[in-house]
């Protein structure tokens, strides 16, 4: 129960960032050029990234031996996670700019306001390829965090969720979600994904842990502590 | 094309920011691989110890104050 609930966590707050990601790209797109075009590209792409999981997550599960699968996924996971940590680490500490989410949509829109001697289809097309590929990501939180730990159908529901949140709240406010605290969000999933992948990377070695997936727990704090560390070393004044 | 180019650049760019530190961190695993059926739990620890390290290493590498910011 307590791993599902740990599972259903991290594709949600994974899959919650990239959706806010794709929901801004498609509210500068539909605010630019009308609704309906970018609606149906949104809808395309996401018919497009059901068909991935399903069509992949039911094929890995059921075809790759599981300790193989625990230590790719685990080892996939491990590397994504540092990723996003080591960019979350750069941020906390002024080296790198924060994500602006308000920033990204003004420049979506000025670039949009260039195209509109062009066709409708223009609004379909980047609607489908924002959010496909900001969804691409979330696609690879669910099939990992839920496919190693027979946890799926946990992930799959955490991936919709998030995005269904994300969307309703969309809908609602129709501006970008700057208020949402991405960077913290990104450290924080990045810390989780970072455990995750290497409890199961582990486990995909043969090595069994103390306590079982409670070991998890005791992996956050230590890649959370080294974090602190590397921002401490490196902390610079915070730029824009 | 150029869709599909942007696609594979996404999927490689999930997993890969940096080479290098890609490749140390693909060492380490592999190493601990060996490790944990020699050594048992001590492999663990010194794996998460060299993952962790590796974090900080290359983050003081790109945050170095020469380094320009980005």
């Amino acid at each position: 129960m307590g791993q599902q609930l740990f599972i259903f966590g991290a594709a949600f707050l994974g899959s919650a960032v990239e959706s806010v990601e794709a929901l801004t790209i498609v509210l500068a797109v539909g605010l630019t050029r009308g609704w309906r075009d970018p609606l149906l590209g949104a809808a395309a792409a996401l018919v497009l990234l059901a068909a991935l999981v399903l069509g992949f997550g039911q094929l890995i599960v059921t075809t790759i031996p599981d300790s193989a699968l625990k230590l790719v996924v685990g080892t996939l996971l491990l590397l994504f996670g540092l990723r996003w940590l080591h960019k979350a680490v750069l941020r906390s500490a002024g080296v790198v700019a924060m994500h602006d989410e308000e920033h990204a949509f003004s420049q979506a829109v000025s670039q949009l306001g260039d195209a509109t001697s062009r066709r409708d289809w223009v609004g379909f097309v980047l609607a489908l390829k924002g959010v496909f590929l900001e969804g691409l990501e979330v696609v690879f939180i669910v099939i990992a965090v839920g496919g190693t730990g027979h946890g799926f159908p946990a992930a799959i529901a955490g991936g919709i969720l998030a995005a269904i949140v994300v969307a309703a709240t969309g809908l609602v406010v129709r501006r970008p979600l700057a208020r949402v605290p991405e960077n913290t969000l990104k450290y924080g999933v990045g810390v989780i994904l970072t455990s995750l992948g290497t409890f199961w990377a582990a486990e995909g070695m043969g090595a069994s842990w103390p306590l079982d997936f409670v070991s998890i727990l005791g992996l956050v704090v230590v890649y959370f502590a080294a974090s602190r560390v590397a921002i401490a070393l490196i902390r610079r004044p915070a730029l824009a | 094309m150029k869709f599909l180019r942007a696609g594979a650049r996404q999927v490689v760019g999930l997993f890969v920011g940096d080479w290098v530190q890609s490749a140390v961190v693909l060492v380490i695993v592999a190493a601990g691989w060996f490790a944990v059926s020699r050594f048992g739990p001590v492999a663990l620890v010194v794996m998460v110890a060299l993952l962790s390290g590796q974090l900080v290493w290359f983050a003081r590498a790109e945050g170095r104050p020469s380094s320009s910011p980005r």
